[in-house]
């Protein structure tokens, strides 16, 4: 308690809500075992332009696939983790409403999304992306500097650090674009969700405290 | 700057206690919560938290409910609007002194 008293001192009440409510959310490894297969989903619809003829109706399917995935998981993945949690962990973790979403924010995350989703589809149909390594490059720092700040636990950092470090190895292999973000999407969703399965069956081996008459 | 200092004294010593601002400022970032939440994500213990709440109940902070979710018995908590505003003053004399 002294090192949460001292901590508390320093903070304001939005910022220790914030640190409680991340690692709260955090401590079942839903939301990676999630975030995993949302990677290994998008692992496969990368390969699968690679694999197949160029403009054929499989090819379309995948980078439509593609594009369609990640608005989809941006507005179901918290939905599905909240409801699974109210289903079954309800006695271990206990209740929770969030405010509302606050809709302006989420609109415009909504349209960002399906902006680069749709110029993405739109580059790669034209074959007009930049070169896969700068892409590459750039996709494995940024997904694992944000990794790193949106998870705050160490093993979050640790996943940050191998996705970078996975997009700079791919920047300088030469792989092909498609071939990269299926290597780099597959190893990211692997882990994650290895790391959830983890950190899920610990939470589940804790005894589940029982409320009685406060 | 001694005055935003003398204000320090005015602070609310019901929310001032580290694991009441911790209920607090975690009531105020949703709508509700119930008890084993509190309790999972403040690491507080049963007794604790219990006390705390207790308090924050009496000083009109947070309003307290019990029903039930099925067989699984929920103890809502949630901030009134007197607890609202006693954060908010809490927050703004804290920001000003330090």
């Amino acid at each position: 308690m002294n090192d949460t008293s001292s901590r508390l001192l320093e903070e304001t009440p939005e910022k220790i809500a914030g640190r409680l409510m991340q690692k709260a959310h955090n401590q079942d490894g839903l939301p990676e075992i999630a975030i995993g297969f949302a990677f290994l989903a998008l692992a496969v619809l990368c390969w699968l332009p690679t694999a197949v003829q160029p403009r054929s109706p499989a090819y379309i399917a995948a980078i439509c696939g593609e594009a369609l995935l990640i608005p989809i998981l941006l507005l179901r993945l918290q939905w599905a983790i909240k409801t699974v949690r109210r289903k079954f962990l309800i006695e271990r973790e206990g209740y929770v409403e969030s405010k509302p979403a606050n809709r302006r924010h989420f609109a415009i995350v909504l349209v960002v999304a399906l902006a680069v989703a749709v110029a993405g589809v739109f580059a790669a149909y034209r074959g007009s992306f930049p070169p896969a390594s700068w892409v590459l490059g750039a996709t494995g720092i940024g997904g694992g500097v944000l990794t790193a700040i949106a998870g705050r636990l160490p093993r979050f950092v640790i996943g940050g650090a191998v996705m970078a470090v996975t997009g700079l190895a791919l920047a300088f292999s030469r792989a092909s674009m498609g071939t990269g973000f299926a290597i780099l999407y597959g190893l990211m969703g692997a882990m994650s969700l290895l790391s959830g399965c983890v950190v899920f069956l610990l939470f589940m081996r804790k005894p589940a405290a029982v409320e009685e008459g406060e | 700057m001694s005055a935003k200092i003398q204000r320090l004294a005015e602070i609310d010593r019901v929310i001032h206690e580290p694991g009441r601002l911790m209920i607090v400022a975690l009531l105020a970032a949703v709508e509700e919560a119930d008890f084993q939440y509190l309790r999972q994500t403040t690491g507080l213990t049963q007794g604790n938290l219990s006390a705390h709440l207790t308090k924050l109940d009496e000083a009109g902070y947070v309003a307290i409910e019990k029903t039930f979710r099925g067989k699984y018995p929920l103890t809502l908590c949630r901030l009134t609007e007197r607890g609202k505003q006693v954060l908010d003053t809490y927050r703004k004399v804290i920001k000003g002194a330090l």
